[in-house]
């Protein structure tokens, strides 16, 4: 690329010269405050959210939950009488935006930070320890659940290990012999729960054979890994992707006609997988820690109210709003207990977290229990499986076999 | 044509080599470090980070710039060069407990020489061929640092401690001031030694290389060596950029270095101006300043303020695409260019030139 230098530029247009003028203006002056400080009795919560970027199809149901449960507790009054301010921002799943979001959060005085993805929760997983800022997110890495390593982060739900322990257990026992394929996303996310699933089935003297193949992103089918799975004799393929790729998958399989039965995780476990895969979604299994409105549990109904205020159906909104809604509750719950024990700080809210009573969140997830030594709250997964279109409950959450 | 100063005389050789000679050229210098200085004083720590993060892309941009501005060898992998020096700067002060200065000295010298291997391919390719060749680069180091679990033990990503000077690590109040401070020290003498590069022979003759190469080469300029020293020097410029971005964001993933951060770098200098240091640095600051600008207006305006927040990714990408576009059309050479101008239209007034 060359740059002509015998051009003589064109003579300077007045126009040039005011859009130069502003962007050095721009550049040089002092900006605003970006939010204005927070007035004292309100609670500020910095809220990350994929609304347009590749994640966006859960992102979007998962933040509306979320938001939906600050609106909830704001209608009934607020936290021990301060009202919560959600700052939420969408940030693309872009790991630099989530990191200029953060800036914005701690600048307005947030005392927690709800987060989204594997990347942002990585990414800030050192901020927010340095900055003394509790943390949740629906990245479900178990590096997140040790206090050692990551002090202010608290996991919800069972992490992607416990879930690929969970979905193992259930082969096992269905068939003890079986071959398992994992397929997973070809990032950190996908690799998380690959090794604990290996060493789950030596260390529990399992017959199963484990193979684990990457699914490209952007694939637009996986006919070639499905041979190698079905070179391997995979009766079983452990899906850690999110729902469209997952449903290109069982599709495939489908259409292949293969013997071979999808075992998805979290994050392919719901209404979405259903509705791209069609037909070839029945019968497939899911681990998912957060119960379905399919499959109605007492906590649901708070959120079933709220929506059917705004003249809106659970069923419609499906799993991932709920989840959004239930790790907003838990983090309700830590605020509550801080406040009642005092000034309300990052500290004293990450102290409470780990010193309160487990939540109960009526089925949802099992009851949320961090302590000082572990920040893992949950670690069950129900296990559903497809019929006629609906996730039906094939085992009632539980842990993994210990 | 620009507008020179006239009656400048020098009585020495330093005063001739001096960068800067006239009243007006001085005055400007003295308002940019009253700037510099000033910033961190009438700044929150929101803008601060903002700065920060422009004073980090304007160092990987002057890089980029000795490479595709002043050597005409375009490049896609400036992303790649980055990570380079993030992992290896990183995996030096965790696992081998070297200070900053060293491990970010290190990480620069590897990205260089990485940068003179990826250029290879350079000596025999041009323009689009180069390009591709130079995304393979892009996504085999992605590939690497996604696959290579040694790399960050299987994590997928690397801790970096928050940085201690002289014993004291900085607290949420101070973070972004000591960290200006500390990348200010840095960008200074970068940019300084790029603008005096070119005022040397080897500066030069990167600009021979871009402007005709066999005409290069017939003045005795070894145009392969011309073109790899490119290479290797805009990459080690990646490569302490990466380093700082490491200890900076104190934790090293790949999603920061894929092809979009390439793209990007090459936005800023098509927007800042090819073939200027300067130029880069404008562009840094406008490609920084885009999007929370953007971001700040979307919340002013009155009534649709939700709904333009609701598309604002979607608008701070197309802006940024607006962008370059105009640039290219209107003035492709950029920020600096326009700069130029106004100062012409100042220097030759009343007379049009």
């Amino acid at each position: 690329m060359t740059v002509d230098r015998t051009r003589i530029p064109s003579d300077s247009s007045p126009q040039r010269l005011a859009c130069a003028a502003l962007l050095l203006l721009a550049a040089c002056t002092r900006q605003r405050e970006q939010e204005p400080p927070a007035q004292a009795p309100e609670i500020v919560i910095g809220v990350l959210a994929d609304l347009t970027g590749p994640t966006s199809d859960v992102g979007r149901l998962y933040h509306e939950g979320m938001l939906a449960c600050i609106d909830d507790l704001n209608a009934r009054g607020g936290i021990q009488h301060r009202r919560l301010r959600a700052l939420s921002d969408d940030y693309g799943y872009k790991v630099p935006v989530a990191e200029e979001k953060y800036k914005k959060y701690v600048q307005s005085a947030a005392v927690a930070v709800q987060g989204w993805g594997t990347g942002d929760s990585e990414a800030l997983r050192r901020k927010v320890a340095g900055d003394e800022l509790p943390f949740m997110s629906a990245s479900y890495a178990e590096v997140l659940t040790d206090p050692q390593q990551s002090p202010y982060n608290f996991v919800v739900a069972a992490t992607y290990s416990d879930q690929i322990r969970i979905a193992l257990d259930q082969i096992a026992a269905a068939d003890p012999g079986a071959q398992v394929a994992v397929f997973h996303h070809d990032s950190p996310f996908g690799n998380a729960p690959i090794a604990d699933g290996k060493q789950w089935i030596a260390s529990r003297g399992y017959q199963l054979g484990y193979q684990d193949y990457a699914m490209r992103s952007g694939a637009t089918d996986f006919v070639a890994s499905l041979q190698r799975a079905q070179a391997q004799g995979a009766k079983y393929l452990i899906v850690q992707n999110v729902a469209s790729p997952a449903a290109t998958l069982a599709r495939d399989i489908a259409a292949q006609k293969l013997d071979m039965k999808v075992v998805c995780l979290n994050w392919c476990s719901d209404e979405l997988f259903i509705q791209l895969a069609g037909a070839a979604a029945e019968g497939a299994w899911m681990v998912q820690p957060f119960a379905p409105p399919s499959v109605p549990k007492p906590g649901h109904a708070p959120v079933r109210q709220y929506l059917a205020a705004k003249g809106l159906d659970l069923d419609a909104q499906g799993v991932h709003f709920v989840q959004g809604w239930y790790t907003m509750q838990v983090m309700a719950s830590g605020l509550e207990q801080a406040l009642a024990g005092g000034e309300l700080t990052g500290k004293s809210l990450r102290s409470a977290l780990e010193h309160m009573a487990p939540v109960d969140t009526g089925g949802v997830i099992g009851s949320v229990r961090f302590s000082p030594q572990s920040h893992r709250g949950a670690s069950s997964a129900g296990v559903y499986v497809v019929q006629n279109g609906k996730l039906v409950e094939r085992n009632a959450p539980a842990a993994p076999r210990s | 044509m620009s507008a020179q100063a006239t009656g400048i005389h020098h009585t020495s050789y330093a005063a001739e080599l001096a960068l800067r000679h006239t009243p007006a050229e001085k005055l400007r210098l003295a308002l940019l470090i009253a700037l510099l200085l000033g910033l961190p004083w009438c700044l929150n720590g929101y803008w601060l980070g903002i700065v920060n993060g422009i004073v980090l892309s304007a160092i990987g941009a002057v890089g980029l710039n000795l490479l595709v501005g002043f050597t005409g060898q375009i490049s896609l992998g400036h992303g790649g060069f980055l990570a380079v020096g993030a992992f290896t700067s990183a995996l030096l002060t965790t696992r081998a407990g070297w200070p900053l200065p060293a491990s970010a000295g290190a990480a620069t010298l590897l990205s260089a020489a990485l940068g003179a291997f990826v250029g290879l391919p350079a000596l025999r390719l041009e323009g689009v061929y180069l390009a591709i060749a130079t995304l393979a680069s892009q996504q085999i180091i992605e590939f690497v640092i996604c696959r290579w679990s040694w790399l960050t033990g299987g994590q997928g990503f690397l801790d970096v401690p928050r940085l201690a000077l002289f014993g004291e690590r900085a607290s949420r109040g101070s973070f972004e001031r000591g960290w200006y401070w500390l990348l200010l020290s840095v960008a200074v003498p970068a940019v300084l030694a790029a603008r005096n590069l070119f005022r040397s022979a080897l500066g030069r003759s990167l600009m021979a290389v871009r402007d005709h190469d066999v005409a290069a080469a017939s003045i005795g300029i070894d145009v392969g060596r011309a073109k790899l020293t490119a290479f290797a020097l805009s990459s080690g410029y990646a490569g302490l950029v990466g380093a700082l971005t490491a200890a900076y964001a104190e934790v090293v993933s790949w999603e920061r270095f894929t092809l979009d951060t390439s793209i990007q770098y090459l936005g800023m200098i098509i927007v800042g101006g090819l073939g200027s240091v300067a130029g880069s640095i404008y562009g840094a600051v406008f490609i920084g300043l885009l999007p929370p600008l953007l971001a700040e207006l979307a919340a002013l305006a009155p009534g649709s303020g939700a709904r333009l927040s609701a598309q604002l990714p979607a608008l701070q990408l197309g802006a940024f695409g607006l962008a370059i576009v105009l640039f290219l059309l209107c003035e492709p050479r950029g920020i600096d260019q326009l700069w130029r101008r106004a100062k012409d239209y100042f220097g030759f007034w009343p007379f049009r030139y």
